[in-house]
């Protein structure tokens, strides 16, 4: 395990440096192709948390799109408020003439930024406490989180007073840091994103290589099992689920940055289902990779989609098809079987027995 | 010592009373093989007491603390160990992490956060000198062999180190050698840890028992040294029908 922490970490420099220093001089620092990369950078980060609880811990979390939207809408709603005069217009139009309560305290930066954390933390935990106490494993996982997706979606777009309904939240004021008001389209804005995701890696490639990690994968493999080891499956499973939702959060507060508006559609099920793909193309088993897969499959989106704007989804149904009949560990898995094989060329040795003496002397000569 | 009690032990599985008032005393130490025919309910004993499967009713006490109505993961903290019948590695995982999951001392989730995987590598590294498995530390649990594998899991019992080891026939699939030295490494177990033991090798059995309990229909029919239970009437009826 040793020697797989350190290749990722030297994965994780590699990428931090690609991401500070080659995009951007790719893009000739220009601020609307940066403002475009730093989307996908924050999707990204939605992608590597799902990793966590997918790729480590097996469960597979349908709903990550809830706890996107949840940090999504904590950050528009604090922009908002800062971009209105006393109440926010579409309250105006909705007939609310006082400022809703749970809207007062998001007038504070920094209880939108702990709420943007906390809230979707606190309820992908509660969920997760309801399933996991009960013992809920496998696809039964998928169906209670993808119900629980609908369900809010609906909430949101009903309480129209309150969450702008299916318009959402626009019309937002550019964050104001001390002594900074961060432009979406700035070269600074693009660090602060790059910087955000190469934090929440590092968070992710230490929890894989934790105790808490191997304990997860544990459970993955055999929940009854790691129980008779003392361990509370359930805590486990709790905590990773709060971690994952947590870093959706994040995520969604940068999301609504970039694009300056929240939607409810990032809280639909296609777009949770997207984070799935991603992160399958990429590779649950790493936050790197599946952080990689996010980058390329939108990045082949926004090239694609200009193209050939009905047929793109189709197209991306076909990448998940193939991907998951091709390359079942995703990009992730072809590179380290790759690896292997140029490290143990013994390996193939074994697998190319039956095959003609001749063939094994070539590889034999190759080896040496 | 009385380490585990166990009184009046029931379970009903859809009418079919598996236990049927089962009560056993098990001393510090000792190393206590159940026998019987097929269906007596010896591995439905080691299940009601690691906690796989809920009494219906009796008790079952450890140290003197009722443990019949806790979860599973509870028991395994206060010391009661398990393995099961079929060989229960960690496939995906490699020798040494299998060894450091089974490490369990410190189970909680803090403890497991702030330390890497393979911490307790010293540790583990003995125990698989033991079991001759140092080698393929960083191998797959799923490449090993069958009987590899059983010698991995009882690295992984060493490793949790349990007061009370429950085990369901552990010598299954093993060469006469290899049960020879399982033999020997319960006897240097038994020092410091108590062992119930399902077994069928009548071999293995009397080379390590200190007692047997000999079970049919879900009830004891018979305690005692082996030689006491090779003569017993009783259990040549049970065995051999009527």
């Amino acid at each position: 395990m040793t020697s797989k922490f350190h290749y990722d970490l030297i994965a994780l420099v590699i990428f931090a440096i690609v991401i500070a220093f080659g995009v951007p001089a790719l893009m000739n620092y220009d601020g609307f192709e940066l403002n475009t990369f730093a989307r996908y950078l924050a999707l990204a980060i939605a992608s590597m948390a799902l990793a966590l609880s997918w790729g480590t811990a097996g469960l597979l979390n349908l709903g990550q799109a809830a706890t996107f939207g949840m940090g999504s809408y904590a950050m528009a709603m604090h922009l908002k408020l800062r971009a209105s005069d006393g109440l926010p217009d579409f309250m105006g139009w909705n007939n609310v003439s006082e400022l809703p309560l749970i809207w007062v305290p998001f007038e504070s930066l920094a209880f939108t930024l702990l709420a943007g954390l906390l809230i979707p933390a606190f309820i992908g935990g509660l969920t997760a406490v309801f399933m996991f106490r009960a013992r809920i494993a496998g696809v039964f996982v998928a169906i209670i989180t993808l119900a629980f997706l609908v369900a809010f979606q609906l909430l949101v777009i009903n309480q129209q007073g309150m969450t702008g309904g299916q318009n959402g939240l626009t019309g937002l004021a550019q964050l104001s840091l001390p002594g900074w008001t961060v432009d979406p389209y700035s070269t600074g804005f693009y660090y602060l994103v790059a910087g955000c995701l190469t934090v929440a890696l590092a968070i992710g490639v230490y929890l894989t290589h934790s105790k808490f990690g191997l304990i997860l994968r544990a459970i993955r493999e055999d929940a009854d099992r790691t129980r008779f080891f003392g361990y509370n499956v359930a805590t486990y499973q709790t905590a990773i689920f709060c971690l994952s939702a947590a870093l959706a959060g994040w995520a969604g507060m940068l999301y609504t940055m970039v694009l300056e508006f929240a939607s409810p559609t990032y809280m639909g099920v296609s777009f949770s289902l997207a984070i799935v793909i991603w992160c399958a193309v990429g590779g649950r088993e790493s936050v790197i990779a599946a952080a990689l897969g996010a980058i390329i499959v939108n990045m082949l989106e926004g090239r694609l989609s200009d193209v050939f704007v009905e047929g793109w989804h189709l197209m991306l149904g076909v990448i998940f098809v193939l991907v998951v009949m091709f390359m079942p560990r995703g990009i992730y898995g072809v590179i380290t079987e790759t690896a292997k094989r140029l490290h143990h060329p013994k390996r193939r040795h074994r697998k190319t027995d039956l095959q003609s003496s001749s063939t094994k002397q070539l590889e034999t000569g190759q080896e040496s | 010592m009385q380490q585990l009690q166990v009184t009046d032990l029931h379970v009903e599985f859809g009418g079919l009373r598996a236990v049927d008032g089962l009560t056993f005393n098990v001393e510090e130490g000792e190393i206590l093989c159940l026998l019987g025919p097929n269906g007596a309910g010896k591995s439905t004993t080691l299940d009601l007491i690691c906690g796989k499967t809920q009494p219906t009713g009796g008790s079952i006490r450890l140290n003197g603390t009722e443990i019949s109505q806790m979860l599973e993961f509870h028991r395994a903290r206060l010391g009661i160990g398990r393995k099961f019948q079929v060989p229960s590695v960690y496939k995906d995982l490699t020798v040494a992490e299998n060894l450091s999951v089974a490490i369990s001392k410190r189970p909680g989730i803090w403890s497991a956060l702030s330390r890497f995987a393979l911490s307790d590598v010293r540790e583990a590294g003995a125990i698989l000198e033991r079991v001759d498995l140092s080698s393929k530390s960083n191998e797959l649990a799923g490449n090993l062999s069958h009987g590899e594998t059983q010698w991995l899991e009882i690295a992984m019992l060493i490793a949790q180190d349990s007061k009370v080891i429950l085990m369901d026939e552990p010598t299954a699939g093993m060469t006469i050698q290899e049960t020879e030295r399982t033999a020997e490494i319960f006897r240097s177990l038994s020092a410091s840890h108590t062992l119930i033991v399902v077994e069928h090798d009548m071999s293995f059995v009397r080379t390590v028992a200190d007692r047997i309990i000999v079970m049919n229909r879900g009830a004891m029919l018979a305690e005692g040294s082996i030689e006491e239970i090779e003569s017993n009437e009783d259990v040549k009826t049970a065995y051999l029908g009527h």
